[in-house]
């Protein structure tokens, strides 16, 4: 009987991790460049936690166990923003920005200048051209993007955009801050459309639906071990009466 | 629970989101105002199983770990310093901006502030100010007995003084740009100033290479966008309630655990 509970627990337990990465997509629900994230479970046939004094073969205990989570790295929504620094970058790729941990990866692209007149995230990491961190002087005006990435001012041609894709993008981990980190980047030749963002691909209706289906699951979950609770007292009551 | 402390950071990210909004609303008509866009970014995560490690001694690794977020925080409200529409006033010493570059706005306590609000006055001394009354750029005053005011595209302000038949040159407006506009700081009035973001203002003259020109009898109206803030003002407001409703199930879920006694 105490399987039962065993396993309700471990459902349970699952169950509060989707709910956190559920209430973290929707959170996130108007952050650029924000990729939803997906619990993945699995059946996990448990060979040691079990209450069967005698345990026979044919029943297996099976588990619930969250594998993982998983990244759907397809597009979001682009915004048209107007600001000449906003970029939004296509399909798979990834701009290059450099911390202090190293090279990270982010599909935010809304950039500022710093005091040094170098294009930076709002964090305030340089952002990666082909040959280095991209700068401008103190007068350049008409900041502009080209598709290919090449950003030119008043004053010529500054450097290009460094983009990279990714074989294994499932591979890579989460920094926060729109950050992703991870190797094996591969330089790319993407299209830069200026001007515009790449929103949250967080759909709020799967969300709140994948909510409603989890703390449902959850409620049944602490109905049936509420029922198993009911069913050992039941036991116990008749099982301890002294017939005189 | 952390979904619930999750859900509160998305709410309380929506309700800046909102003020933002509100506050662009708000200034629609406000002369030379700049629009501000909240910026948000997902916040640390906790690695329960990383990607990559190994999950057995033949090279197998995990595809994909176990990574759970903890919500949102805002990074950034920055403005966007883009062209507003140019309004025609009719009054002289209205002067709007087309392209870079602020107006210095001496303050009363000695700082100096940029605008690019161009609703000029003349006070008691005839001496051209803001319509807080702080004195533009150096100061250029106007003569009790001036008419004919005209500032050109480069800034050099002149008036026809007593019967003079030549106009007489005053003196010249000039703009300040900054390597970093975004980076000023908003103190109100419509006025800017100057930080460590920023760098310093450079001082030109309008119309040279980096800098914008003048345009006289005009002004420079806010560059909010009605439509856009209202579509934004109602995805904020969906996406409160959407982690409203995060707290409530994580609350249903907590109190199911709760009455299992």
């Amino acid at each position: 009987m105490e399987n039962a509970e065993l396993i309700s627990l471990s459902r349970q337990t699952a169950l509060r991790r989707q709910m956190n990465v559920v209430a973290n997509n929707l959170a996130n629900i108007s952050t650029s460049g924000y990729k939803t994230e997906r619990s993945m479970f699995s059946e996990y046939m448990m060979p040691v936690a079990e209450a069967t004094t005698f345990p026979t073969q044919d029943q297996r205990l099976s588990y619930v166990w969250d594998r993982g989570t998983l990244t759907e790295f397809d597009a979001g929504p682009i915004k048209l923003t107007g600001a000449p620094l906003d970029v939004a970058i296509d399909d798979n790729a990834f701009f290059v920005v450099e911390t202090e941990q190293g090279l990270r990866y982010t599909r935010n692209g809304a950039f500022q200048l710093n005091t040094e007149g170098t294009l930076v995230t709002s964090e305030g990491f340089a952002v990666q051209g082909e040959g280095g961190p991209i700068s401008f002087g103190p007068t350049e005006t008409n900041i502009s993007i080209a598709a290919d990435g090449t950003i030119s001012s008043s004053a010529g041609e500054k450097g290009k955009l460094q983009a990279v894709t990714f074989d294994a993008p499932q591979q890579l981990t989460r920094a926060g801050s729109s950050l992703f980190a991870g190797e094996g980047a591969i330089p790319s030749q993407s299209l830069f459309t200026q001007g515009a963002l790449e929103g949250s691909n967080v759909r709020g209706v799967v969300e709140v639906t994948e909510m409603i289906e989890v703390s449902r699951a959850y409620q049944s979950l602490a109905n049936m071990m509420k029922r198993f609770d009911d069913l050992r007292k039941d036991a116990v009551q008749r099982l301890g009466t002294v017939r005189a | 629970m952390k979904a619930l402390n999750i859900a509160a950071t998305g709410m309380l990210a929506q309700e800046l989101n909102v003020e933002v909004i509100s506050n662009n609303i708000a200034n629609m008509r406000t002369t030379g105002f700049k629009r501000s866009r909240a910026e948000f970014q997902d916040l640390l995560y906790q690695n329960l199983r990383r990607p990559g490690s190994a999950t057995s001694d033949a090279g197998t690794i995990v595809p994909a770990g176990v990574e759970i977020g903890s919500g949102v925080k805002t990074t950034a409200t920055p403005r966007i310093m883009s062209q507003g529409s140019v309004q025609s006033t009719e009054r002289e010493l209205d002067v709007a901006i087309r392209g870079e570059g602020f107006f210095s706005i001496q303050l009363p306590d000695g700082r100096t502030a940029y605008t690019r609000d161009g609703s000029f006055e003349r006070d008691a001394t005839g001496t051209i100010v803001t319509a807080n009354g702080y004195t533009v750029g150096s100061g250029i005053i106007i003569p009790e007995n001036s008419r004919g005011i005209s500032i050109n595209a480069q800034g050099s302000v002149q008036a026809y003084l007593n019967n003079d038949v030549a106009p007489t040159e005053l003196g010249t407006l000039q703009l300040a740009n900054f390597t970093n506009k975004v980076g000023l700081e908003a103190m109100g009035d419509n006025l800017y100033l100057e930080t460590a973001a920023s760098g310093t203002a450079q001082i030109g003259t309008p119309d040279d290479p980096g800098y914008g020109n003048l345009l006289q009898t005009h002004l420079e109206m806010a560059n909010v966008n009605a439509v856009s803030q209202i579509s934004d003002l109602i995805a904020a407001q969906r996406a409160y309630e959407m982690n409203s409703r995060v707290i409530k199930a994580a609350d249903e879920m907590l109190s199911s655990t709760a009455n299992l006694r």
